[in-house]
């Protein structure tokens, strides 16, 4: 299970730093158009999912809870990371043609991270299973407007890039649980 | 005249645990001037004041653990006062899983190892104290540098999530400066550690 788990955060490692540059090349070329003016325009889809939110409380949730958060997370951005890859090749951005190679790949990581945990959370038992259902409502359109189009595509990826680094600091605290004997690694 | 407009330089956090906030102060127009900083969490009206000036230093606050939530955005704002009146910072967002910047690695020693025919410097170090790399709350990485006495290069070594790292083929008498540094896994590198020094036998 160490081994699976180093696999597994080695993964989720990359997809947030993938989410990272990619909020980054939105910004370099469209410094947060009127985001800052603007209220949040919503609330991340994934946000009615009680997560911890700081390490005390991390620490506290067992593996199976763990494990089961993850999942859910991941299982919330399949949709999502439709809709971008879609948007993306016709994105009103000079970047378009990076940003869509890189949700590309994050939709990769994405999707054999999750194959990986099904076989993961399988060992791990029934409450590792279990998952929450986190739809997202927002439409598969993202506006009309090149204002529009790049505020909801920009919110978007800020959702994800908080949800990708929950999965990845989650993972690897269940990481450092599993490989207490190689105190090396953690 | 009313206080010149302060602005907030920096917020940092060594652990993911807490984090501090640093700010310059405008001008102060001759007259006494306060600082306050203030601070609203996402999806919430309720504005804080900053819940400890003391701790971090001048012009500066401190969010302990009990303060300190990850994954929530943080909207912060610096207002001067004086007699005359109020100015604002620039309000910041910032999310403290952003701003992770520990402090340099600790123990940092350097041996000359001698078990085959030529020597090599083995150097070895702790994470920082503050950092919970045990539970996985933090995941760090090292880089090494080196640099031989007289000499203006520095040579750097990445050493992955190790704790040690050997150099090999040190030059014979040499005198070398050594330095860690640590990063988080999605973050900033720390400053260099102080440097430790070894000298290296004359081995021809
Ligand atoms: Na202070
Ligand atoms: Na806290
Ligand atoms: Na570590």
């Amino acid at each position: 299970i160490g081994d699976l788990l180093d696999r597994a955060s080695q993964r989720s490692d990359k997809m947030h730093s993938l989410s990272t540059q990619l909020t980054q090349e939105m910004d370099t070329h469209f410094p947060p158009y009127g985001r800052m003016q603007m209220q949040r325009p919503a609330e991340c889809h994934t946000s009615t999912l009680q997560t911890p939110n700081d390490k005390e409380q991390a620490l506290q949730v067992s593996n199976s809870d763990l494990m089961s958060l993850v999942r859910s997370l991941l299982q919330a951005w399949v949709d999502p990371l439709v809709i971008l890859s879609n948007s993306a090749i016709t994105l009103p951005h000079p970047a378009k043609s990076s940003i869509s190679s890189k949700i590309q790949e994050l939709q990769e990581h994405s999707k054999s991270l999750a194959d990986g945990l099904d076989i993961l959370s399988g060992k791990m038992g029934p409450a590792a299973q279990a998952t929450s259902s986190l739809p997202y409502t927002g439409g598969t359109d993202l506006g009309q407007d090149r204002v529009t189009i790049l505020n909801k595509f920009g919110f978007l990826l800020s959702c994800l890039r908080r949800d990708s680094h929950k999965i990845d600091s989650f993972l690897k605290v269940l990481r450092c649980r599993a490989v207490k004997l190689q105190p090396e690694l953690c | 005249a009313p206080p010149g407009k302060p602005t907030l330089t920096s917020c940092r956090s060594p652990e993911k645990e807490t984090f501090t906030c640093w700010w310059e102060p405008g001008s102060d127009g001759g007259l006494p001037t306060t600082h306050a900083l203030y601070y609203r969490k996402e999806n919430s009206e309720t504005v804080y004041e900053c819940p400890d000036y003391k701790t971090a230093g001048e012009n500066s606050c401190f969010f302990s653990k009990n303060d300190t939530s990850i994954w929530v955005n943080y909207n912060i704002t610096v207002v001067a006062t004086n007699v005359l009146g109020r100015t604002f910072s620039d309000p910041v967002d910032i999310d403290v899983v952003y701003i992770v910047m520990p402090n340099p690695p600790e123990e940092v020693r350097v041996s000359v190892t001698q078990n085959t025919d030529w020597p090599f410097l083995r150097v070895s170090w702790e994470p920082p104290k503050k950092a919970d790399t045990r539970s996985g709350w933090i995941t760090l990485i090292y880089e090494v540098r080196i640099q031989l006495e007289n000499e203006d290069e520095w040579e750097v070594h990445p050493a992955g999530q190790q704790k040690v790292f050997n150099i090999f083929s040190p030059r014979s008498g040499g005198t070398y400066q050594v330095q860690v540094r640590c990063k988080p896994d999605h973050g900033f590198w720390s400053e260099w550690s102080p440097s430790t020094y070894v000298k290296v036998p004359e081995y021809f």
